[in-house]
């Protein structure tokens, strides 16, 4: 895991992994309950990764709002029109280099491309999007291909961290498909959709515990120890 | 140097290892038969003369009873079977897993299970008419599984899982059988129901309404749609035996096991149905009913516990049934190998000739004892040429044994002449019986049981195999592994082992010890882990300072990761059905940890290549039975001449490969593009109706000419060290595996070829510490994984599945007939094994390149760390199959019970094992190949 640097940046990180905790679990209770769960691979039930979207989308005006001691509004308001339509383009992009990855690891060729860019999109909106809302497009893109380090923006490391998890958690859903127990829950792409899912709230439970631990720590040093596990788990990448 | 030639003894040590550990395995587990396809034959009762002599043209009408006749006949030592006078028809109905204790009545239960009290209907009838039912309990064999339970019931021998015979690939039965004898006799057979039938022995019904029987969550379609025609064909009178079979009450069990309502409700239908088919037939009509197998307590079946050996026999004749006393006894047991003989003699036929079971008289109807005699005096005679010619055949009965049973038999029909009254036949029929079981306990013997000690042994003998050179490859550090390799371990290891041998055969000599293979190879191996052993103790310095100093990067752990979870998955069988799809998952995936680890734009393009490449070959791979959509969407025997798109690829691809590759391999490029051109040629005129066979077949033998050629000339020395002849190895490797798979598969070839390639690539680059050559990246195991996992979906990738029916017999054929040849048989297995497993092959002669390819490749390096180098992957690579080969046999063993056993399991066990001997192979011709090229003098660095 990470270190915190301040105290603000420590409350903000750990209010908005709560809300991811809270509101992406209540929506596949909301859509298990509606019995659309296994159709989250169909176009129909697209509604499901705007709500996502919109509360990424929201959650982002939250983490990176300026804060009172740094300052500068002036910058963020002036390049919108521009910066939204790259940020589209960008998104367009790694959604298509998702949907191209997920049918090299063994996706149909041919047939479900719907329920292909169903899952892609997901991981889009989950992997990527938070990044370019917090850094813009430039900066993510530079991200990617290596040329800058994330070492120091502590939100940039959780948001890295929560899309590795996401990405392992769709690899990891692969697991069951081949099975042959022949339930509806099987069908392509729903075993890797609620995989995405469920390592992306794994990694904002990880960050809420840290939170709460390095809190405590403040305390009761002897949680301390606690804190460096979990600091070595992270040496591994 | 002298060390070189110690890494390549090592490394066939190392195979020899894991192969006589393999082998003894298999020599406990698969159980084999040899199957011959000798026919009973009988001779008609008219063409004997009242003396018992065949009537020669003398057409003289003499007035004898039938009886005289018969007792004539047999007076007459050496007489031919002889057809029985009488025939009946019969109504054969199988109830799948219709277990003994289904059938039980007990009105005193209080509370009965949900398959207790059942079926009423058999207790009923019993009790209106005491001679017209029988109900017995009808022991099966193991395997218990409903292939081989059909083979026996209607062979009346003891099927194997391996069936040896001439021709592997159809599923056709290829013994005598009852339908066969049926149909000879110039009888109708009916069939309904479980497809089983129709694919073991097809065009041979008068009528046939077959359903795919695979799907055992499906408890209803196959019944509903017999019993839509059973009741009609009933009341016809075209046909003399009507086979049904019913799979509820089977897939009840695997669904539900037989503790649940679903199986009442089967049952309750079961009984309803023979209810209605009682009061249907007429009276002379024959039913049997019967269960092929038990079921365990969880409903499975396959093995050889009690529950699943008793099946359930039930037979109804309106006008009565013969037999005496103790024999008619109700719950009286019953051998599944006596029903072929008996339902031969209800048509009048001898028993089918591989038959070794007892005539049941009980469930026929009332004979003569002259009759009795005859059917008797035919099954005697039937066994002895049976115990004759399997003499001849096979040598798995020792030959005194058989010798003693043939003259027990020939004695006792030589008896039959003598015998006049019942009291005489009752005691006869004992006497009779008790010698055929005698027959089947030598045969069961070898047939039936799993040889569990040599099982346990052959796999404490492969895990320690494994452990000790995997901390041998994985703990010692490599800059000491030329000194190893220098000293005189592995010298003193090859003398151990023939002291080994020959201490073995000396004893064997002595008659001290029974099994002298066993001996050898468990002495062996046990020598070879105590001297591995001792190297480790000796470098436990090492090992723990290396293990204690550094954690390996997370792609090399996530490799390893990925390596085991490919091997665990063989547990499951819904992974071995799928693995092709998984093997490239994890190929892809590993790959894509390393690129990502190397985190440029080129490594990744090299990637997305590669994965294209496994998603082209995806098209390839083909589908098995248990693949329900896809293999019923593409159809059976779809590889038959290849469509002209196919031959266009072929020709392409071939083209391609060679084009590309001739310029930089030097003057041996020659010789490649000489070779592919035949190739292409071989294919072209072979194509269609217009091409010419012949030509066509001598153009293939000229490309294998040059290939072995060029493969000779690939021992002349190199200056530039090994990387070039083991480039022109893999090409010489891929046109041989492009010429057995066919136009059709050949662009596969190809494709892994170029995967192959690419991941290469995608390795020259991985990061070391310097841009000097590091041993510890480019010999690490992640590599040696990616590879393993490459090479083992080469075989999916190239159109082969794990399964006997997917075996391709064309390519023996390609270059004409090797049975003409004295060496035949070793032709043809080598082309056939060639094409099954030439991929793992041409990966294994590749793993040096892995570590001498690319700029900061080994090459550059000295020639000791280059050998060092390529030792170590080419052992770590051979591990990597062990590891899954160890798992398919542990898998076999827990799974032995398992209802998929000789389905799935152990086909996989086969086909890994044969993907990990061609792996050995070929990584050992690799090493060998480098170890001969690489530069003599040390370069002063």
């Amino acid at each position: 895991m990470f270190a915190f640097n301040t105290q603000l940046e420590l409350r903000r990180i750990t209010i908005s992994s709560l809300i991811t905790c809270i509101y992406l679990p209540s929506i596949v209770t909301v859509i298990s309950y509606r019995g659309s769960l296994y159709y989250v691979g169909k176009g129909s039930s697209f509604y499901i990764l705007v709500l996502i979207f919109i509360a990424e989308l929201l959650k982002s005006f939250y983490l990176s709002a300026p804060n009172d001691i740094q300052g500068k509004k002036g910058k963020t308001s002036k390049t919108k029109a521009s910066d939204v339509l790259k940020s589209f383009v960008f998104l367009l992009g790694v959604n298509f280099c998702f949907f191209i990855g997920i049918i090299l690891f063994g996706a149909p060729v041919l047939d479900l491309h719907e329920e292909t860019l169903m899952l892609s999109t997901l991981l889009t909106i989950l992997t990527i999007f938070p990044l370019i809302l917090h850094s813009g497009v430039e900066c993510s893109m530079q991200l990617l291909f290596g040329v800058k380090s994330f070492a120091r923006d502590t939100v940039v490391e959780m948001l890295v961290n929560n899309a590795m998890l996401t990405v392992c958690g769709a690899w990891l859903g692969a697991v069951v498909i081949p099975l042959d127990w022949n339930t509806p829950w099987q069908q392509w792409p729903i075993p890797c959709y609620l995989g995405a899912i469920g390592g992306y709230l794994l990694a904002n439970v990880l960050t809420v515990f840290k939170a709460t631990l390095m809190t405590a720590a403040y305390k009761y040093p002897a949680v301390n120890f606690l804190v460096m596990i979990l600091n070595k788990l992270r040496v591994s990448k | 140097m002298k060390e070189k030639w110690n890494f390549i003894f090592y490394l066939i040590w190392f195979s020899y290892l894991i192969m006589s550990a393999v082998l003894m395995f298999g020599h406990g587990f698969l159980l084999s038969r040899k199957t011959m396809s000798d026919i009973t034959e009988c001779q008609h009762l008219e063409t004997f003369d009242c003396s018992g002599r065949e009537r020669g043209n003398s057409s003289i009408e003499e007035s004898c009873t039938l009886d005289e006749k018969i007792k004539q006949i047999l007076s007459v030592t050496g007489s031919p079977l002889i057809c029985a006078p009488s025939h009946g028809r019969v109504v054969f109905i199988l109830v799948d897993a219709l277990r003994y204790d289904f059938t039980e009545y007990d009105d005193k239960l209080e509370k009965p299970l949900p398959y207790q009290n059942r079926l009423p209907v058999m207790q009923r009838t019993l009790e209106l008419c005491p001679d017209c039912v029988r109900l017995f309990r009808f022991i099966a064999d193991p395997p218990t599984t409903t292939l081989q339970r059909v083979k026996a019931l209607v062979t009346g021998s003891l099927p194997t899982f391996i069936d040896a015979s001439s021709n592997f690939a159809a599923m056709e039965l290829q013994e005598d059988n009852i339908i066969d004898q049926v149909v000879n006799a110039g009888h109708h057979a009916v069939l309904l129901g479980d497809d089983t039938w129709s694919r073991l022995m097809p065009r041979r019904w008068f009528r046939a309404h077959t359903m795919y029987s695979f799907h055992t969550w499906d408890l209803d379609t196959v019944d509903i749609e017999v019993d839509s025609k059973i009741y009609d064909e009933l009341k016809k009178d075209d046909w003399d035996l009507l086979v049904a079979h019913y799979l509820g009450v089977d897939h009840a069990g695997h669904r539900y096991g037989p503790n649940h309502s679903e199986m009442k409700r089967k049952l309750d239908e079961t009984n309803a149905r023979i209810e209605k088919i009682i009061k249907i037939i007429p009276k002379d009509v024959i039913l049997y009913v019967v269960g092929d197998h038990g079921m365990t307590e969880s409903g499975d079946h396959g093995g050889e516990s009690k529950a699943e050996r008793t099946a359930a026999m039930f037979a109804y004749r309106g006008a009565g049934f013969g037999g005496q006393s103790p024999d008619i006894q109700t719950g009286r047991e019953v051998e599944q190998t006596d029903l072929a003989p008996t339902m031969s003699a209800a048509f009048g036929r001898p028993p089918p000739a591989p038959s070794l079971g007892n005539i049941l008289f009980p469930v026929l109807p009332k004979m003569t004892v002259a009759e009795t005699l005859l059917h008797l005096t035919n099954s005697l005679k039937q066994v002895s040429q049976y115990l004759v010619r399997y003499g001849e055949e096979s040598q798995q009965v020792s030959l005194d044994r058989l010798a003693h049973l043939i003259n027990a038999t020939r004695e006792q029909i030589e008896k039959a002449a003598t015998v006049k009254t019942e009291d005489d036949l009752s005691i006869y029929v004992s006497n009779v019986r008790l010698l055929m079981d005698n027959v089947r306990i030598v045969f069961r013997e070898v047939w039936v049981e799993f040889d569990t000690v040599s099982m346990l042994r052959a796999l404490l003998l492969l895990i320690l195999v494994i452990f000790f050179n995997w901390l041998i490859v994985e703990g010692i550090p490599i800059e000491r592994l030329p000194n190893i390799f220098a000293s005189t371990f592995v010298s003193c290891g090859l003398i151990s082992m023939a002291i080994c041998v020959s201490v073995c055969y000396t004893v064997f000599h002595f008659e001290l010890l029974e099994d002298v293979h066993h001996g050898v190879i468990l002495s062996t191996g046990l020598i070879s882990s105590a001297l591995t052993c001792v190297l480790v103790i000796m470098h436990w310095d090492g090992i723990s300072q290396r293990w204690y100093e550094g954690r390996s990067p997370i792609y090399e752990r996530f490799s390893r990761g990925a390596l085991m979870a490919s091997a665990a998955v063989l547990l499951s069988n819904s992974y071995i059905i799928e693995e092709g799809a998984e093997l490239s998952f994890l190929a892809l995936s590993v790959l894509g940890t390393i690129a990502w680890n190397i985190g440029t734009i080129k490594a990744f393009t090299l990637w997305v290549g590669f994965g294209a490449t496994l998603v082209i070959s995806r098209s390839y791979r083909g589908c098995r039975e248990e693949q329900g959509d896809c293999w019923t969407s593409i159809g059976v025997g779809s590889t038959g001449q290849a469509s002209r798109t196919a031959l266009v690829m072929a020709l392409g691809s071939m083209a391609a490969v060679v084009a590309i590759a001739r310029r930089h391999v030097g003057w041996r490029g020659h010789g490649v593009v000489l070779a592919g051109l035949f190739a292409c040629a071989h294919w072209a005129l072979g194509w269609g109706a217009l091409g010419s066979p012949s030509r066509s077949r001598q153009l293939a033998r000229g490309s294998w000419l040059i290939l072995g050629s060029m493969f000779v000339l690939l021992w002349k020395r190199e200056r530039f060290g090994a990387i070039l002849p083991l480039i022109v190895c893999s090409l010489l490797f891929f046109i041989a595996n492009a010429l057995v798979l066919g136009a059709s598969f050949a662009p596969s070839a190809a494709l892994g070829l170029l995967a192959g390639y690419l991941a290469l690539n995608v390795v020259s680059m991985m990061k070391n510490g310097n841009s000097k050559f590091s041993l510890s990246t480019r010999c690490s195991s992640s590599v040696a994984c990616m590879w393993a996992l490459l090479a083992s979906y080469q075989f999916y990738g190239t159109g082969h599945h794990a399964t006997l029916g997917h075996v391709r017999w064309a390519p023996a054929f390609h270059a004409g007939d090797p049975n003409y040849l004295p060496i035949g048989p070793f032709v043809t297995g080598a082309l056939v094994s060639l094409e099954l497993f030439g991929m793992p092959f041409m990966f294994g002669a590749a793993v040096p390149l892995l570590a001498l390819w690319g700029r900061n490749g080994a090459a550059a390096a000295g020639p000791r760390t280059q050998m060092a180098a390529v030792f170590t992957l080419c052992l770590k690579f051979g591990l990597c199959f062990a590891v899954r080969v160890f798992m398919s046999a542990l898998s076999a063993t827990i799974h032995c019970r398992h209802l998929m056993i000789w389905g799935v399991f152990t086909p996989k066990l086969l086909f890994e094992s044969g993907a990990c001997a061609a792996a050995l192979l070929g990584t050992v011709v690799g090493a060998t190949l480098t170890a001969w090229h690489v530069p003599t003098q040390i370069k002063p660095s």
